[in-house]
């Protein structure tokens, strides 16, 4: 509970961290802002190419939006991701990227990576407003799912910050975790329905039913990976215009919660240590 | 000269030295997770007080553990056994100008430097124009700190870290920065300081300050307290145990 005080004192701090980030991010180039939107732009135009157009790849139309376009249907589970992903790597690194600081002053480590969900969360939001927009062009009728939608944006980025910070104490004591976290984070991305439906994973599932003679199916397993329902709820409310699915909503719910839980403890527990190991 | 300021009680530091130190998984895997280490203690056992607005010096030869014991004291480390306690709110100054980003104007950087050592937005707006003015750098405000001259940039930091105003400063070998006007400026702080009632802590090499401003000093020899007390005392005891005993 005195952490918890102690956290809540430096949030000051913590918003002029981010505001160092956000301001210092895109300095002295022409596009500004901007440029948090080519990445994802870039990978929707290289990922609709290969995936729609070549693989043919054709997720189901927006029940009962209607849309039925791969290009935003691809954006709202991506979208998310590239945030999810961006905020593990950075705030992973972002206590070793501040050796100087954390070396010569005293204040809440915990601002550093958490300041890292802030800045990149600020792009995010951005990005989401554009999503919405288009959404909005294309006929979805999305208003009243909105504040769901935030809702579950602030929901992942609690599961990413508890992952965040995990990371970065690991990757104070063990350099070796940025480099593994990027390989993981690739692989992540193909075990996570962004790209294809999760449809094409049932099907394959069934054919091969129950795994090792017990009633557990590979959909199942696929299933734990807590950024499928992530990706799931954002699709609902964004491209189907529907309530979210009461399980998933609550499975990112506890996934959240289970992550921030754990990554404040580790976090807390290892913090007084880190200016010496670094 | 009753009050204590700050108490430090049998503080101990070890650091470990590494003959092989595992900071890769494959070699923590490879070897199972022992590292090669040997310790050693930068601090044994040091303790004594500071009484509540006195200047205090602490001095010792390279390597003697002053700057691991103002380490401690900022909460940068945290020792392995004893403990020190504070009366009031410390603010540590061991570098200047820490998280300045270069990108940003010195009007920015003042508001994010501030925040980092421990100041509130309102604190930092009410002294606002103070820091500015004692900093020199008007001019140059709004212009990103990149672009500031060596001076300036240390000028700007320190004006910032002193205006924290803490009951406890505790500041390391950042007197000598600036032009001999700055270096008076900043002497001069450190006398208001001391009137108003705070207690400051400084470590320096330079004798000459160190008898100018502290009352009294502690002098650490290889991690341990050899002396402490008046400051002139001090500093005469330890001149006279360097080899050669001349240099001031």
């Amino acid at each position: 509970m005195r952490y918890l005080k102690e956290v809540l004192e430096s949030r000051e701090l913590l918003a002029n961290l981010t505001l160092r980030e956000i301001r210092g991010q895109y300095k002295r180039t022409i596009f500004g802002q901007l440029w948090s939107l080519v990445n994802p732009l870039a990978s929707m135009l290289v990922y609709t190419l290969v995936f729609a157009l070549i693989i043919r790849v054709q997720p189901e139309a927006g029940d009962p939006s209607g849309l039925d376009i791969f290009a935003v249907w691809l954006l709202c589970g991506l979208l998310p991701w590239t945030f999810f992903s961006n905020v593990v790597q950075q705030g992973m690194g972002s206590i070793l990227g501040n050796v100087g600081l954390v070396q010569k002053v005293y204040f809440a480590r915990i601002v550093l990576p958490l300041s890292k969900v802030g800045s990149v969360g600020y792009n995010w939001l951005f990005e989401m407003g554009v999503l919405v927009v288009v959404l909005v062009i294309c006929g979805a009728f999305v208003w009243p799912w909105l504040p769901l939608v935030v809702v579950t944006m602030v929901l992942l980025a609690i599961f990413a910050a508890g992952l965040a910070l995990m990371l970065a104490v690991a990757n104070v004591h063990f350099r070796d975790t940025q480099y593994f976290v990027s390989i993981i984070m690739q692989i992540w991305m193909y075990l996570t329905p962004i790209i294809y439906p999760i449809s094409l994973v049932a099907t394959q599932s069934e054919k091969y039913g129950g795994l090792f003679g017990t009633t557990v199916s590979i959909l199942d397993l696929y299933r734990i990976n807590p950024l499928e329902r992530f990706v799931a709820v954002f699709r609902q409310l964004l491209y189907d215009n529907r309530w979210p699915d009461p399980q998933d909503f609550l499975l990112c719910v506890i996934w959240a919660l289970a992550a921030f839980t754990v990554g404040l403890w580790i976090f807390r527990r290892s913090e007084r240590g880190l200016a010496e190991a670094l | 000269m009753s009050e204590i300021a700050v108490s430090i009680e049998h503080v101990s530091k070890k650091f470990r030295l590494y003959h092989e130190r595992n900071q890769s998984i494959k070699s923590a895997i490879m070897r199972g997770r022992t590292s090669v280490h040997e310790d050693f203690w930068a601090l044994k056992d040091v303790g004594f007080e500071v009484p509540v607005g006195s200047t205090f010096g602490l001095i010792g030869s390279n390597g003697s553990g002053k700057s691991t014991l103002l380490k401690c004291l900022a909460k940068i480390y945290y020792p392995e056994t004893g403990s020190i306690t504070y009366n009031g709110k410390i603010a540590a100054l061991l570098e200047v100008g820490s998280g300045f980003h270069p990108e940003l104007s010195g009007r920015e950087n003042i508001f994010l430097n501030g925040s980092i050592l421990g100041m509130s937005k309102k604190e930092i707006t009410g002294k606002f124009d103070e820091i500015v003015d004692f900093s020199g750098v008007e001019q140059f405000i709004d212009q990103p700190v990149k672009n500031y001259s060596s001076g300036m940039y240390v000028r700007l930091g320190f004006s910032v870290a002193i205006n924290v105003n803490p009951d406890i400063l505790v500041v390391d070998e950042v007197l000598a920065v600036g032009d001999t006007e700055f270096q008076a400026k900043c002497a001069q702080k450190f006398v208001d300081f001391k009137n108003e009632g705070r207690t400051v802590i400084l470590v320096s090499h330079s004798m000459e300050s160190v008898r100018d401003m502290c009352d009294s000093a502690a002098w650490l020899r290889h991690g341990e307290l050899v002396r402490v007390g008046p400051a002139d005392e001090t500093i005469t005891a330890y001149l006279e145990s360097l080899p050669g005993a001349s240099a001031a």
